[in-house]
C-alpha cells in the first residue's frame, strides 16, 4: 500500500518546524512555576500562541494561572491503559492511537490566548512502553499547532528521558539565591548531557534576587560557567497575591518581576 | 487533482481547532457523532457522490454543536466485507490532512471541529466529502468506487448509529474469531528491545503482546501507517509445527532481532523454545517441577507464589529479553487463546494461579477446570498445592501415577535420571533443558528390573545388565 510517502508532512521533528519548545526547570522551591507562569503571560499578551505544559507531578501551574481541577495526560494514559490491557477486549481492532489523542485533545484547556496541558500523576506499575510510544507521536503532531510550548518540568527532566517531547530549545533553569539552587543547576547540566533528547541552550534564572546577593549571585554563576541570563528580584507584588490566593498571571505590568521578565524573552530573542 | 476550498495535507494531522476558531463541533462528548464504512456492490454506488441528510454547514449556527454520522460506501474487485474495518482506521487520517476540519476518536465516539477559516471558504460539506474520498481512492487504490452520506439530524442520527452498533458487534464477534491459521503475516514488536536488547515480541491473532497492549490488528494498523516503526510485519512462512506453533518466519525474524542468540521461537509452547520474555509481561508462568504443572502471577499479586517467590523476583529472572526454560511471560489476553500453551497441555498443565487472576480470568477458564485450580487461598507451598491437587483430582495428578509406574517399571534409569536432574526450584538463571521429559517423582525402591519398549524405536550399541549388589 503507497501510504505515506506522497503526502509527506512539511515539519516533522528533524525538519523545518516552527515551534520553539522552552522548558523551565530547577530546585524545588525556587519559584521556577512562578517564573514559567510570568513567561506564559507575558509572551502570550504578546501574541505568541502557547500550549503550557506542567510535566512536574506537584502540579502547581494550573493553579499559578488561574485554572483548576484539570483533567491530565496521566489520567487519560491510565484510562486508555485499562482499556486495552483489559483482559478481553470488546474490540480487539480499536484505533487505540485515535482514542488517547481524543482523550488528550478533550483535557488541554481552552485558556483566553493559550492552551494548558497538565502530564499529571505518574505511571501505575504495567508497562507503558506502546501508550507511551503513542503519545510520543500525538505529542509530535500537537506541539506544531504552536508558536511556542512552554513546559514547567521538575528538576528529574523525567518526561524528557521517556521522550514524550523529544526536543528541548531552550532550558532555563531557575535558583534561588541559595548554593543548593546553584549545584542544582549544574547537575541539570550535566543530565542534560546524558538525556537523548536535543537539547539547544541551556539558561539560568535567579529567582528572589536582592540587593544584598545580587553581586554574589552573578559571580557564583560565573564561577559554575553557568549562563545566567536574568535575575529576577524578590517581589512583594508577588508575595501579596500568593497570600491572597489571586493568580500570578494577573500580575500588573509594571511589577518589578514582570519588567525582569520582559528583558529575559528580549535576551532569548523570542 | 480536483481543486478543494481548502488545503489538504498530513501536515495539518495534529491540527487543533480550538473552541475560539470554532465554527460548528460535530458530535463529541456533548453530543453523538458516528463513522461506518460499508462495503458494497459496484452497481450499488455511485461514485464521488455526497449526500447531506439534515442541515448543511452553511445553514449550521456557529459555535453550536451537531449531532453527526457518516457512511461511506465503498466498492471495487478486491473490497469485501474484512476491508471494511481496515478502511475505517484511516478515516480518522484522511480528514484531518484537511485542514481547519479536526478528527478525534472513532466508530461512535466520534468527535469533529470544523474551523471558523475552513466554513468560510464552503457553504456545504459536499467537498469535504469529495476530498476525504479522493484521498481514500489516492491511497488505498482497491478502492474503485465510494459515497457517502453525512447525516446531522438528531433522529436520522441515532437511526443509524442502531444499525452501526449492530454492525460493530458482528464485526467484533468475526475479529475475535480470528486466527493464526486465519492470516499470512504476524506483527513483530522492538519497543521492549531499549531494555532487553534480544526481546523479540511476536504478535499473532492468537497471542497478545507480552505486556497486552499491542494485538494483532494494532501491529496490522502500525505497519502500514509507518512500515519502519516499532511494529512490523512477519511472513509467517512456512508452518513447522501447527502444535507448538512454530513457523520459519517466526524463527528468522528470531535469528535477525536477537542478534543471533536465538534461532528459534515457537509460539504456543511453554518448555521448548518458548517466547522470549521481556520484563514488561502482565503474567509470569513459573513450571513447578514437583507437580509437573505450571503456576501463573500477575503483576499486581503481591503475596508469595507456591515455590516461594514473588513476580517480581520471577520477573527479574524471566525478563530481559531471555528465553528461559521453565519461565514464560504473556500478556492476560493470552489466556483467552485457543492454543494457549498448547504445546505442553495447555489448561490441563495449570495448576496454580492468584485468586484475583483467577477471578480477572474466570470466563476463559474450562468449566470442568475451574475449581481445580488453586489459588494462594488453597496452597502456599508446595505441600498443600500438591494436597490440594489430589483432593480435586486434577488431570496432572493421573500422570503423576503414569510417572509413578513408569519410574516403577525403569527403575533402574530413575535413579540416573533424579541424580542429573535434582528435584529443583526453578532459580535465577536456571534454565531446564528438555523438561517436559523428566521423570518428576521419585518413586518407591525395589529388587529387581522390568523393562517393557513400547511402540519404542531405540538403537543400542551396547546394553550391560547387572546383577544389583547388595550391601
Amino acid at each position: 500500500m503507497t501510504t505515506g510517502n506522497r503526502l509527506k508532512p512539511k515539519n516533522n521533528s528533524k525538519g523545518y518546524s516552527v515551534t520553539k519548545v522552552i522548558a523551565i526547570t530547577g530546585k524545588g522551591g525556587t519559584g521556577k512555576t512562578a517564573v514559567a507562569a510570568l513567561l506564559i503571560r507575558y509572551l502570550s499578551k504578546k501574541g505568541k500562541f502557547i500550549l503550557a505544559v506542567d510535566a512536574d507531578a506537584d502540579t502547581n501551574l494550573p493553579e499559578t494561572l488561574g485554572c483548576e481541577n484539570v483533567k491530565t495526560i496521566g489520567d487519560a494514559k491510565e484510562f486508555l491503559q485499562a482499556e486495552i490491557t483489559k483482559p478481553r477486549p470488546d474490540n480487539p481492532d480499536m484505533n487505540k492511537e485515535s482514542i488517547l489523542k481524543s482523550k488528550v485533545y478533550e483535557i488541554i484547556e481552552e485558556m483566553a490566548g493559550y492552551d494548558l496541558l497538565v502530564m499529571g500523576r505518574p505511571e501505575g506499575s504495567g508497562c507503558y512502553c506502546y501508550v507511551n510510544n503513542l503519545l510520543r507521536g500525538i505529542m509530535d503532531k500537537l506541539i506544531v499547532n504552536y508558536d511556542l510550548v512552554i513546559i514547567d518540568a521538575e528538576a528529574g527532566l523525567e518526561h524528557f528521558s521517556r521522550k514524550i517531547i523529544r526536543d528541548i530549545d531552550d532550558l532555563i533553569v531557575v535558583t534561588d539565591a541559595s548554593r543548593r539552587g546553584f549545584r542544582t543547576a549544574e547537575r541539570i547540566r550535566e543530565l542534560v548531557d546524558e538525556l537523548d533528547s536535543n537539547v539547544g541552550r541551556i539558561h539560568v534564572i535567579a529567582n528572589k534576587v536582592t540587593d544584598a546577593n545580587r553581586d554574589e549571585l552573578a559571580k557564583l554563576a560565573g564561577d559554575l560557567k553557568l549562563n545566567m541570563i536574568g535575575m529576577i528580584p524578590l517581589d512583594p507584588k508577588i508575595e501579596e497575591m500568593d497570600i491572597k490566593g489571586i493568580p500570578l498571571f494577573e500580575i500588573p505590568d509594571d511589577s518589578i518581576a514582570a519588567v525582569e521578565i520582559e528583558n529575559i524573552v528580549q535576551k532569548l530573542g523570542f | 487533482m480536483a481543486e478543494f476550498p481548502f488545503e489538504i495535507s498530513p501536515m495539518f494531522e495534529g491540527e487543533r481547532v480550538r473552541k475560539e476558531g470554532m465554527f460548528v463541533e460535530l458530535g463529541g462528548p456533548k453530543s453523538m457523532g458516528l463513522e461506518l464504512v460499508r462495503a458494497k456492490p459496484m452497481d450499488e454506488i455511485e461514485d464521488d457522490k455526497v449526500t447531506i441528510v439534515g442541515p448543511d454547514l452553511k445553514e449550521m449556527e456557529e459555535g453550536k454543536t451537531y449531532p453527526w454520522a457518516m457512511i461511506f460506501n465503498i466498492g471495487g474487485e478486491l473490497v469485501e466485507a474484512d476491508l471494511e474495518s481496515v478502511v475505517e482506521r484511516r478515516v480518522h487520517d484522511f480528514i484531518n490532512y484537511c485542514q481547519g476540519i479536526m478528527h478525534l476518536n472513532q466508530r461512535y465516539d466520534v468527535w469533529m471541529r470544523v474551523s471558523k477559516d475552513t466554513a468560510a471558504k464552503m457553504d456545504s460539506f459536499e467537498p469535504f466529502g469529495k476530498a476525504v474520498m479522493m484521498l481514500f481512492k489516492t491511497e488505498l487504490p482497491f478502492i474503485e468506487k465510494m459515497q457517502v452520506t453525512f447525516y446531522t439530524e438528531q433522529a436520522e442520527v441515532e437511526k443509524q448509529l442502531e444499525v452501526a452498533k449492530e454492525i460493530f458487534k458482528a464485526r467484533d464477534a468475526r475479529t475475535k474469531d480470528l486466527h493464526d491459521e486465519d492470516v499470512d503475516v504476524f506483527y513483530g514488536c522492538t519497543l521492549c528491545q531499549s531494555f532487553a536488547p534480544t526481546n523479540v515480541c511476536v504478535v499473532s491473532p492468537d497471542r497478545v503482546s507480552l505486556c497486552g497492549a499491542i494485538n494483532w490488528f494494532d501491529g496490522r494498523a502500525a505497519a502500514k501507517v509507518d512500515p519502519e516503526g516499532p511494529q512490523f510485519e512477519i511472513a509467517k512462512g512456512d508452518l513447522l509445527d501447527a502444535k507448538t506453533g512454530e513457523y520459519s518466519g517466526i524463527n528468522d525474524v528470531a535469528k535477525k532481532l536477537s542478534s543471533g542468540e536465538f534461532d528459534k521461537i515457537k509460539l504456543h509452547s511453554f518448555f521448548d523454545s518458548p517466547h522470549t520474555s521481556c520484563g514488561c509481561f502482565e503474567v509470569v508462568g513459573f513450571y513447578i517441577p514437583e507437580v509437573d504443572g505450571i503456576g501463573w502471577v500477575n503483576r499486581e499479586y503481591q503475596g508469595m507464589a507456591p515455590n516461594g517467590i514473588g513476580f517480581s523476583t520471577m520477573a527479574g529472572q524471566t525478563g530481559g529479553g531471555k528465553q528461559i526454560v521453565g519461565f514464560l511471560g504473556i500478556g492476560i489476553n493470552y489466556f483467552y487463546s485457543p492454543k494457549f500453551i498448547q504445546a505442553d497441555g495447555g489448561w490441563n498443565r495449570v495448576v496454580w494461579l492468584p485468586s484475583m487472576l483467577k477471578e480477572k480470568i474466570a470466563e476463559t477458564i474450562p468449566d470442568d477446570f475451574k475449581d481445580k485450580i488453586a489459588t494462594e487461598k488453597d496452597a502456599t507451598d508446595i505441600q498443600s498445592l500438591k494436597a490440594f491437587l489430589q483432593e480435586k483430582n486434577h488431570p496432572i495428578v493421573a500422570t503423576w501415577a503414569a510417572a509413578e509406574e513408569e519410574e516403577e517399571e525403569e527403575e533402574e534409569e530413575e535413579e540416573v535420571a533424579v541424580a542429573a536432574a535434582p528435584m529443583m526450584m526453578p532459580a535465577a538463571g536456571f534454565q531446564m533443558p528438555a523438561m517436559a521429559a523428566m521423570p518428576m517423582m521419585s518413586g518407591g525402591s525395589g529388587g529387581g528390573i522390568k523393562l517393557t519398549f513400547k511402540n519404542a524405536k531405540i538403537s543400542i550399541e551396547r546394553l550391560i545388565v547387572e546383577k544389583k549388589e547388595k550391601k
